[in-house]
This record gives C-alpha cells, sequence and structure tokens, in this order.
C-alpha cells in the first residue's frame, strides 16, 4: 500500500465513506416508513388505492435506479420555476438531496414489494381465526398478521439493505461526494489502480458487516421460535 | 401380502437345482466403511443365473448398501465383486459394462419428474443403445404391456400412484434388457393397497427366469418366490438357507427374533 | 418541439439514437445471460465438489462479487484489464497503446455478478435434487455428461427458474451502468438526447417506459417458460 497516497486521497474516502452511509440509511429508513402504507395500499380492496400503488411498485421495481435518478436530478433543472414556488429548489438543486429522494422512493417500492409479498403468504386462517374472535381488522393487521409478516420479510428486507448500499455508488454519477466519487477522483488525479481496491475492501467489509449484523437481529428477533420449530 | 401357494406345479419347479448354472454375481470378503463405521464386514455371496435371492435382515444392517455395491452406486473399500464375469473396480468402462448388464428398481421409485413415463423407459435405449426413437418407444410399449400400464405411457410419472410409478420403474430397467435385477425395498414407499400390483409384477419377472437379488421385508414374497433367504444383521450376513428351512427352523438366534418381530 | 418531433427518426428527432441504444442494451443483456449461466454453473459445481481448494475459491469468488457495487466492479474489470493488457502490450510492443473494447469490458463485469449471484441459486437446485435422480440415471447406464443434459439439466432449470428470472431483471437493468464506460447503450443515447435538447423529463420518462416494456416482455417470457416446465408436474398428487 502507498503511504502518500492513501494520506493524499484516504481523508476524502473517508468522508465519503459517511456521505454513502448517510445515503442508505436515511433512505433506508424513510423507505421503511412509507413502505408498510404503500403495501396496504396495494393489498388494499379498493382500487382506488391498490392501482396506484401497484403502478408505483411496477414503475420503481421495473427500471434502472439510475435512469430513476437523472430523472429527478436533470428534471428538477428543468422544473426550476415551479420548485421555487413551492419552495423546494433548495432541495432539488442538491445532488446529495436529489441522490436521497431517488433512493428513498426506489427503496420504497422494494420495501413495499417485500411486506407485500409476507402479508399475501400467511395463511388464510390467520384472518379467518381472528375474525372469528372477532377482532376488527386493525387490530387483525397490528396483532395478528403483520408480527408474522414481519418475520417472514426480515431475510429479505435485510437483502434489500445491501442492495441499496451497494446502489449506492450509482449517487457518484450525479457527483454526490460519497466513497464511489472520492474514489472516481482518487483515480483521475493520481491514476492509481489500488484506489479501486481500497474502495472494493471498504465496500466488502461494509456489506459483511450489515449481513453478519443483521444475521444478528434476525436470531434476536426469531428466538422464540427456534423450540416451536423443533 | 401375497397369497403363498407352496403347494402349486410352480412353486416346486423353482427349486429345482441351480448350482450347476454359471455365477452371476459374486462377494468375495468385501467391507465397506463410512468414515469410521464399518457398514459390510467381510461379506460372502454367491448368486447363479436365474437364481432369486431374497435378503431380509432389521434396517441398517447393509442389505441395502451390499446391493448399492453390486452396481456401483456404493463403492467397496476391500473384497471382490464379480458381476457376469466382470470385476467391478473404479475403472470407468467396468462400472459401465456391469451397469448395462444390471438392472436396479429403487424405494422411492426415481423416476425422472420432467420426462412422461415413456420417455422415462426409452431415454438410456436412446443415449446408451443408441436405438432410434420409434424402435425404442417400440421395447418401451411392449414393457409397459407387460408391466400392466400402456395406456399411462403419455403421462408423467406425479401423475400416477405409487403403486403404478414402481411398475414403471421396474419397466424403465428391463427396457435395457438386463440379465440381473436388483429391488431395493421396492414396497416399501408404497401404500398397503398397492404393494400386491407391484409383487405381482415381481413374481411374473421371477418366473420368466431373471436373475432376481431383491432386498425386501415382503416374507409371503420371499416364501413364493425366492430360491434362496439370505438374512443380514450388523453388516454381516447371519445366516442363509432355501425359504422353507428359513422360515421353518430357523438357526440363530437374531433370525429367530427378526422373524418373530415380523410377524408380530 | 413536440413529443412526436423529438422522437422522430429524421434529423431533427432522435428516435434512431434511442432505437440503437435499445438494440445495444438488449444486445449486451442477451449476450451476458449465457456467459452469466455457464460460469454460474461452474461454479455452483466447484462449490460443490469434493474438492476442497477450489470449492473454497469459488465461494470467496462469488462472495467477493456479490458484496461488490455493481458500478465498482465494472470500474474495476474495465481500468484493470486496461491495465493488464497495457502491461503485456507494453512488454511485447513498446509504444503501442490499446483501447479495451466496451463490449466486451461491460459483457465481463456483468457477467461475473450474475455468475455470483447465479452460483448461489444453482448449489441450492443441485442440492434441493433428490439424489435417487442422479443414482436412477447412472443404474441405467447413462453416462455422466448423458445424466446431466437428460436428467439433472431440465430438473435443475425448473427449480431455478424463478431465481434466475429475477437475476434477468437485475441484469436488465443493470445495463444501465455501462453507460459510464462509454458504451452507447440507451441510457447513454438518452443522455445524450438530453444534453442536445434540454428535455430531461421528457427523455428520461421515455427512457423509463423504455426499460418498463423491457422489464415486462421479459416477465412474460419468463412466466411462460414457467407454465412450460411446469406441465410435467400439473395435476401431480
Amino acid at each position: 500500500m502507498n503511504l502518500e497516497l492513501l494520506q493524499a486521497y484516504g481523508p476524502r474516502m473517508l468522508s465519503g465513506l459517511v456521505t454513502t452511509l448517510e445515503l442508505v440509511f436515511i433512505s433506508a429508513g424513510i423507505g421503511a416508513l412509507m413502505a408498510l402504507p404503500l403495501a396496504l395500499a396495494r393489498n388494499s380492496r379498493s382500487r382506488l388505492l391498490s392501482v396506484p400503488a401497484k403502478c408505483y411498485i411496477l414503475f420503481f421495481r421495473g427500471t434502472p435506479l439510475l435512469a430513476q435518478l437523472f430523472l429527478i436530478y436533470y428534471g428538477a433543472g428543468q422544473m426550476r420555476g415551479p420548485l421555487d414556488a413551492f419552495h423546494v429548489w433548495w432541495f432539488f438543486r442538491d445532488a446529495f438531496f436529489c441522490a436521497l429522494f431517488a433512493f428513498t422512493i426506489n427503496t420504497t417500492a422494494y420495501q413495499a414489494e417485500i411486506l407485500r409479498a409476507a402479508l399475501g403468504s400467511l395463511p388464510r386462517g390467520q384472518t379467518e381465526a381472528a375474525a372469528s374472535l372477532g377482532l376488527g381488522s386493525w387490530v387483525t393487521l397490528v396483532r395478528v398478521l403483520l408480527p408474522q409478516a414481519m418475520i417472514l420479510a426480515l431475510r429479505p428486507l435485510g437483502n434489500e439493505l445491501i442492495l441499496s448500499l451497494k446502489a449506492s455508488a450509482i449517487a457518484s454519477i450525479v457527483t454526490v461526494p460519497e466513497l464511489m466519487q472520492a474514489t472516481k477522483l482518487a483515480f483521475a488525479r493520481s491514476f492509481e489502480f489500488q484506489v479501486y481496491i481500497w474502495a472494493a475492501v471498504i465496500y466488502f467489509l461494509m456489506v459483511e458487516v450489515v449481513r453478519r449484523v443483521w444475521i444478528l437481529f434476525e436470531r434476536r428477533l426469531t428466538r422464540h421460535l427456534v423450540r416451536a420449530a423443533v | 401380502m401375497v397369497e403363498v401357494d407352496r403347494a402349486s406345479p410352480r412353486a416346486q419347479a423353482r427349486q429345482a437345482n441351480t448350482s450347476d448354472r454359471a455365477v452371476a454375481v459374486e462377494l468375495y470378503g468385501v467391507s465397506k466403511f463410512y468414515g469410521p463405521t464399518q457398514v459390510l464386514h467381510d461379506v460372502s455371496l454367491k448368486v447363479r443365473v436365474g437364481e432369486r435371492l431374497v435378503i431380509a435382515g432389521p434396517s441398517g444392517s447393509g442389505k441395502s448398501t451390499m446391493i448399492r455395491c453390486i452396481n456401483h452406486l456404493e463403492t467397496h473399500e476391500a473384497g471382490k465383486i464379480v458381476v457376469d464375469g466382470v470385476e467391478l473396480t473404479d475403472q470407468r468402462e467396468r462400472v459401465d459394462q456391469v451397469r448395462r448388464e444390471v438392472g436396479m428398481v429403487f424405494q422411492h421409485f426415481n423416476l425422472f419428474p420432467h420426462l412422461t413415463i415413456l420417455q422415462n423407459c426409452t431415454l438410456a435405449l436412446i443415449k446408451v443403445r443408441k436405438m432410434s426413437r420409434k424402435d425404442a418407444d417400440g421395447v418401451a410399449m411392449e414393457l409397459l404391456e407387460r408391466v400392466r400400464i400402456p395406456e399411462q405411457a403419455n403421462k408423467y410419472p406425479g401423475q400416477l400412484s405409487g403403486g403404478q410409478q414402481q411398475r414403471v420403474a421396474i419397466a424403465r430397467s428391463l427396457a435395457m434388457k438386463p440379465r440381473i435385477m436388483l429391488f431395493d425395498e421396492p414396497t416399501s414407499a408404497l401404500d398397503p393397497e398397492m404393494v400386491k400390483e407391484v409383487l405381482d409384477v415381481m413374481v411374473s419377472l421371477a418366473n420368466s427366469g431373471m436373475t432376481m437379488l431383491c432386498v425386501t421385508h415382503e416374507m409371503g414374497f420371499a416364501r413364493q418366490v425366492a430360491d434362496r433367504v439370505v438374512f443380514m444383521d450388523k453388516g454381516r450376513i447371519v445366516e442363509e438357507a432355501d425359504p422353507e428351512t428359513f422360515f421353518g427352523n430357523p438357526q440363530h438366534e437374531r433370525t429367530k427374533a427378526f422373524l418373530r418381530q415380523l410377524l408380530h | 418541439m413536440g413529443a412526436f418531433q423529438l422522437l422522430s427518426f429524421g434529423p431533427e428527432g432522435w428516435g434512431s439514437q434511442l432505437a440503437s441504444g435499445v438494440w445495444l442494451t438488449i444486445r449486451l443483456a442477451v449476450a451476458t445471460l449465457p456467459f452469466g449461466l455457464a460460469s454460474g454453473l461452474l461454479l455452483a459445481i466447484m462449490i460443490n465438489g469434493r474438492n476442497r481448494m477450489l470449492s473454497r475459491a469459488a465461494l470467496v469468488f462469488t462472495t467477493i462479487f456479490r458484496a461488490l457495487p455493481e458500478l465498482l466492479t465494472i470500474f474495476i474489470i474495465y481500468y484493470g484489464l486496461q491495465f493488464l493488457i497495457q502491461a503485456v502490450v507494453d512488454a511485447a510492443w513498446p509504444g503501442t497503446s490499446i483501447e479495451i473494447n466496451g463490449f466486451l469490458a461491460g459483457l465481463f463485469a456483468l457477467g461475473v455478478v450474475f455468475a455470483s449471484f447465479a452460483s448461489e441459486i444453482f448449489v441450492a437446485g443441485l442440492r434441493a435434487l433428490p439424489k435417487g435422480q442422479a443414482e436412477a440415471a447412472h443404474a441405467l447406464g447413462l453416462s455422466r455428461g448423458t445424466a446431466f443434459v437428460s436428467v439433472i439439466a431440465p430438473q435443475l432449470f425448473r427449480l431455478t427458474l424463478p431465481g434466475v428470472g429475477n437475476l434477468w431483471f437485475v441484469l436488465l437493468k443493470d445495463t444501465a451502468l455501462v453507460s459510464v464506460i462509454s458504451l452507447s447503450d440507451l441510457m447513454r443515447q438518452t443522455t445524450i438526447a438530453v444534453s442536445n435538447t434540454k428535455q430531461p423529463i421528457f427523455f428520461y420518462g421515455v427512457t423509463c417506459l423504455i426499460y418498463l416494456c423491457l422489464s415486462l416482455v421479459s416477465g412474460a417470457v419468463v412466466a411462460l417458460l414457467e407454465v412450460r416446465t411446469n406441465r410435467a408436474y400439473r395435476g401431480a398428487r
């Protein structure tokens, strides 16, 4: 490893790493909050709710994140007038916020689909049992269906978090100063290929840490199921 | 279980002496290990052409392992196995040569679920025997008629009952015109009402003079068909005798215990 | 300018540029698929194999490329290959400079990622196949190759189709990333149109819809394949 190189570009890559983590965890957190209502809308019997929800999920899962990011980032420039009028231009003029926005609405679609699939795979008997006990639909959802669905959704949600982490590198294409962008800059200036290897190691470690922490998290949450399964 | 009719002329005819015939399968001091546990201890056995052998014994006694060694689905670590004059080694050609002569029927049928009944029976004919599809279809249909399910030829295995599947599996093996047939608990996975249809096919196969080695718990079948019953326990051959002696006058304590258990 | 004009195929419109971008995107995805599938299967066989060293090596390889951002993998392979080949060329013919083919680099990078994920699916599929299937094939005297082609592979195909279909969607969308190594795929052609017309919403919107159509068509094909491969299992007890 080249010490001089590390001295020159290390700090910038480190601050890029922080930006990457901000992008990923803020978007995943907000996405988690929005995914549940979206999944419920998608599963709703009212077509007024289910059709738009279905279209939203289809669109954001069926198109590349890069295209969505470009649509928002460059589209915002074209829409400057109206955005200014609503006092949100400060948000959309910033590449970081644009990326955050794009990642959030994207991960919302993926997380909603995971929750929908989990809710849909629960046996009908659960709903019927709850109904026969006279539980209202809200109580049935919150106390009976969701706890079971969340367990089923845990593994795919962890995967989605890892995919988001990897996808965050795309933000570099609209010059958000995150890890990938810092790496590209270091490469452009030094023409040292090893900076890409550093980035690879950092991304690899991040993914491994998230993966392992998620497994621990999963184990804690499903502790009560272990004995029953035997 | 199959009705036993020991007085029938056919049953008497099969008691004919086969000791002057050529040897079909010979095991000589065969041993096998799974890791540190020895599952076959110095097993020796001679089966002559046309002989019908039933191998019995409690689960874990090594009987399945022994017949699986005969077509090299399992490898043996010590001793010698000669099948139809060919000594089994790890050499590919020898294994292929032996497998061409030996048919096998499994406990769980192992039909290929993505192929129709007919395709199951013709696959090896076309790929190994290099037969044309038309000829292979002819051979297969003939055999499906013999096991009495020609009308199912274009269905898939998943659409058949267990008994029907096992009969197809027998037809599939027979298509290759094997000289020796191995049966590895062919009725153990079947619902009771389906056992008879499979045993009937096996009986008629026995009557046609096929050399057969059957691992089975169907003692009625053993009585009716076998020339010899071999009893195995803990990886060893404990006792072998003709069915009359085996069932009427077993010599070893373990055989007696096994037979008592089976009757209850 | 109206939408019709912007998308027309004449000198005023960007229709032919977008069409050529779509064509390259499709070509890249379709060319990556067999490479990715074959490498994925090979990796799975190595992982399942008895050779400890090979199995370990394959696992490390797939773990790494499943963890790296696709964009980074593309850069690493594009520049890495360039450096590598340049070093070789410099040694042999000093002073010559070469440029690596972007299409091949993109294919290779996307294929490596595809293979790493596919190997995981194939390993699970191979383990899910009952052992008796291979045994029955061997007992019938089929050679290893024939047993794989006629007995194992068709069943593996059915078992892994949902997972592989999913990877195809991911691949289709990931092709957009090769625009960063100056391949004229749909994404790059769109960006060129945008920089000339200053109509980002329109063009990126159209491009999103094109990707969506490709996804929907793929989805229909996968569904059709699933129906076909499950035909044998319909009405199964």
